[in-house]
């Protein structure tokens, strides 16, 4: 996008104050989504992103600034803002070429024309097959995007790495009305690909699970409240593993001594049978990145293994201050954003228990297939989920669907009360973004089958203590 | 790229040609240019500082009753014309609509709404950082306990808007931003506590000071050490005001024409009904002096006003852009932007009592201080979050609580408000007084 010789301009200009590291990231990205409502396509839209972000590191100390305007003279101003976290008389010597750095590519595709005919017939597609489902389905809402984000990084240390990310993503939401009640689905599937990927996961397939769950979720009785095991199925469940855990083994709150995981490697922080990576290595998905928003190549992290804390998520920053090497994970969402430590696809790999013998070993609790997002607090580990499809269990069975449940618990004391992990892991097919200090990204999650010995539900139903 | 009201009118303009030449049969085209800037500091250490003119480019196109929208960064002539003519092609897939189409009528005579401070715009670095690394020195100093941060901020920005369409509009705008906020961290018994609190205002003079914001974040993050999980049970429950404006965020969505017509609303097909108690007045106003969701116009160039969705509990009308109110048959109340129906200062109307006057008379119940979850049914009209807060007993707070849930309908739940505090400030778009709810399900243990 820029020429090397601007770039290596640029980084010098931003070290002039002195400063431990300086690098330029350069995106262009392009996104057309449509979406449809009351049968027809409403809306179509492109945006385009073009812009530069150039950052200078002092210790533990950023200054950033950013341009969309790619005339040399205005990344240099920017280069001049970012350096006025440097007070350094000295400047840092900066290499006058960058080397270009191979990158092993995790995913193909990522179109430059848009195929706007295609879009269109995927949303009429899932239309049709969401109505002809159930009667009862009253409204259906989709959405379909793809887009192509290319990166490149050019840093003091002489580096250049450059990443072409293509995402497509289709979303589908059903409301049904039934007779007393309205309950609505939601599936969405994608991730780093063409939409080609739409052959085999169909948007029929995705429209009738949709409104499968809007017709179950309109027979659903209020959730119980009060303490219960809880069962969480394949998949959707990993959303758990990303709020209640993940979060807090970002490496920014780990080294200000934010987490409660801070200074905790080599400790018990879940039962045995709870491992947990990281992993933005794996090819096609969603939270997948062949090198992240700082070039450093995506990996495979260990973060819990068998219930000792291993390792946390490295960006270049905090790697640096903690003396760790980084892992892949420091992203941003855009050029106007500084990198942070975030997830890439996180996951539980399979245990030894049946799924089933899990559910019939359970008296009376809640069966969480999925889960509509979650949130949570990193100082002290509370986390909130929303169930999305959900289910009493009595007698070991699986029963009445259940609405409105909220998940309620703490992260370290829910790893602590994980008593079964079956063997049927899988990632999450859902398009999850996830947000930090305002900034938003793509990521993955999984997991096996899990049960959870004690959890607080709160619904508006009875309580069942 | 540094621009003036005329120079973003005239890149408005000169898109809004571009799309017409392209084909589009109408148009309208809105530059935001703004100059930000924040500092972040931890202890006695400037973590992050950050500042930039970010522009971008908006440009709606309609051709034939079909509509779609580009956005750019890249305002260059080639970089315009490249996009708009993508999605003039990309309009032929979308399904011949009526109703898409430009308002008939625009703002006239824009009102001064007390929207720049210059002393803003001329603030001095120097003098933020100083309040970020304060915010940090008082935090800490309030209480021994306080021996870490989630980080101090202080942040500003300066932001033009302009507006021209094919109709003949143009307007533009210009608006200033200043916030802080501070995050200490209290460690007690090997525990960890986060206190957060901030203040944002368009003026300067209007933000509250270093020293308040730093105390109050100090006492959230010592004051609920020794939580407590409450007994399941139905409580009522007071919703603290930065609380209760997530609330009335949720509300928000409910009175969106774009979830009303999207079958998405459980407020639907319902004007005219009681629903609320009569301490229900939810105003939504786009002129009011000095406020964070104030303009002139709104995202399409429509003049914005006064609305008041619920008066004294009764549904009266839902908030409206131009395509929303002409599929339900209403007029448009000034609420379009970020592509869509977006709240200006949408707020409950306040009450006359102070919030320790509604716990005084509350005999037991739970006052929430913070929530986490977001997942409201907007169809069906549920409310569910995680909370914490305090548990009142004979009208006085007896301890923390924290790791529970509360649950309701919205229905039930705005039916049931018995007390509406006085303690409303103007800190974003969308806020509220703190209120009480008669009876929710509260469920810990």
């Amino acid at each position: 996008m820029l020429d090397e010789s601007i770039l290596a301009r640029v980084i010098a200009r931003a070290l002039r104050h002195g400063g431990t590291f300086a690098d330029v990231f350069c995106e262009r990205r392009r996104v057309s989504a449509y979406r449809l409502q009351d049968g027809v396509i409403h809306e179509a839209s492109t945006t385009r992103t073009i812009g530069v972000g150039v950052r200078v590191l002092v210790g533990e100390s950023a200054g950033y600034a950013y341009s969309d305007d790619l005339e040399p003279e205005a990344l240099l101003r920017a280069a001049d803002a970012a350096a006025l976290i440097a007070r350094s008389t000295s400047t840092r010597a900066t290499p006058a070429v960058l080397r270009v750095e191979p990158v092993v590519a995790r995913y193909a595709g990522g179109d430059e024309a848009v195929d706007a005919a295609v879009c269109a017939d995927l949303l009429a597609r899932a239309d049709v097959a969401a109505r002809a489902f159930d009667p009862r389905v009253s409204a259906v809402n989709a959405h379909v995007s793809e887009e192509l984000q290319e990166v490149w990084i050019a840093t003091s240390e002489g580096r250049l790495v450059a990443d072409r990310r293509p995402m497509v993503a289709l979303g589908i939401q059903v409301v049904a009305r039934g007779k007393g009640d309205r309950g609505s689905g939601y599936v969405g599937d994608g991730g780093r690909t063409s939409l080609d990927f739409f052959h085999v996961q169909t948007p029929e397939a995705m429209a009738r699970e949709a409104a499968r769950i809007a017709t179950v979720n309109c027979e659903a009785v209020a959730a119980p409240s009060g303490e219960m095991p809880m069962v969480v199925g394949p998949g959707g469940g990993g959303v758990l593993l990303h709020e209640a855990v993940g979060h807090g083994l970002e490496s920014d709150f780990n080294r200000q001594g934010t987490s409660l995981y801070s200074g905790r490697i080599g400790e018990r922080v879940a039962s045995d049978l709870v491992t947990i990576c990281d992993d933005g290595s794996l090819p096609d998905e969603r939270g997948s990145l062949s090198v992240d928003d700082e070039g450093t190549p995506g990996q495979a992290t260990i973060l819990v293994e068998r219930g000792i804390l291993r390792g946390y998520m490295q960006d270049a920053l905090n790697a640096e201050l903690m003396g760790a090497a980084p892992t892949g994970n420091g992203r941003r969402q855009n050029f106007r954003c500084l990198p942070q430590p975030r997830m890439c696809n996180t996951f539980m790999p399979a245990g030894a228990s049946s799924p089933d013998e899990i559910v019939t070993s359970t008296e009376r609790g809640i069966y969480a297939k999925s889960f509509a997002g979650g949130q949570v607090e990193i100082s002290k580990g509370d986390f909130v989920f929303m169930v999305g499809e959900g289910y009493l269990i009595e007698n070991g069975r699986i029963t009445a669907p259940i609405k409105n449940a909220t998940i309620v618990g703490n992260g370290p004391d829910a790893m602590t009360k994980v008593v079964a992990v079956g063997s049927d892991a899988q990632l999450a097919r859902r398009h999850y973004t996830c947000g930090k200090g305002g900034q938003y990204v793509p990521v993955g999650v999984g997991m096996p089958t899990v049960k959870i010995s004690a959890i607080t539900v709160g619904g508006t139903g009875d309580a069942r203590g | 790229m540094r621009v003036d009201e005329a120079v973003a009118l005239d890149v408005a303009r000169a898109a809004v040609a571009t799309a017409l030449r392209c084909g589009a049969t109408a148009c309208d085209a809105t530059l935001t240019s703004a100059r930000r800037f924040h500092v972040e500091a931890r202890a006695t250490t400037l973590e992050k500082l950050e500042g930039a003119v970010g522009t971008q480019l908006h440009v709606r196109v309609f051709r034939e009753g079909r509509r779609a929208a580009f956005a750019t960064t890249d305002l260059t002539s080639e970089g315009i014309e490249a996009g708009v003519a993508t999605v003039v092609a990309q309009a032929a897939q979308v399904a011949v609509d009526p109703m898409a189409a430009l308002p008939e009528r625009f703002a006239e005579r824009l009102p001064e709404l007390d929207l720049f401070d210059p002393a803003v715009a001329r603030r001095d670095d120097a003098a933020k950082i100083d309040a970020a690394l304060e915010l940090e020195r008082i935090a800490r100093a309030a209480d021994p306990r306080i021996q870490n941060s989630a980080g101090s901020h202080v942040g500003d920005s300066v932001a033009l808007t302009a507006l021209a369409n094919s109709s003949g509009f143009a307007g533009a705008y210009v608006a200033t931003r200043v916030s802080m906020s501070a995050g200490p961290i209290a460690i007690d018994d090997g525990q960890k506590r986060v206190g957060h609190y901030g203040s944002a205002a368009r003026r300067l003079d209007a933000l509250e000071a270093v020293e308040s914001v730093a105390r109050t974040a100090a006492r959230r993050a010592t004051e609920m050490f020794g939580a407590r999980k409450p007994v399941t049970a139905r409580l009522p429950v007071i919703f603290e005001r930065d609380v209760a404006a997530a609330v009335l965020s949720d509300l928000f969505a409910a009175l969106s024409g774009a979830n009303v017509a999207a079958g998405n609303s459980w407020l639907a097909g319902r004007i005219g009904e009681r629903i609320g108690s009569p301490a229900v007045t939810v105003i939504d106003d786009g002129r009011l002096p000095g406020g964070l969701g104030s303009a002139p116009f709104d995202g399409e160039g429509v003049a914005t006003q006064r609305t008041l969705p619920f008066e004294a509990g009764v549904l009266r009308t839902f908030l409206y852009d131009t395509y929303y109110a002409r599929k339900l048959g209403a007029a448009s109340t000034g609420n379009a932007g970020g592509g869509g129906v977006a709240p200006s200062n949408f707020y409950l109307a306040p009450g006359d009592r102070s919030l320790d006057e509604l716990v005084a008379s509350t005999a037991r119940g739970v006052l929430v201080m913070d929530v986490i979850g977001f997942a409201t049914e907007h169809a069906s009209g549920t409310y569910s979050r995680g909370a914490r807060g305090f548990y009142i007993v004979d009208g006085e707070i007896a301890y923390p609580v924290d790791e529970f849930t509360i649950a309701g309908r919205f229905a039930e739940m705005l039916a049931a408000v018995d007390g509406v505090a006085n303690d409303l400030r103007f800190d974003g778009s969308v806020v509220s007084p703190s209120f009480r709810i008669a009876e929710m399900t509260v469920s810990g243990t």
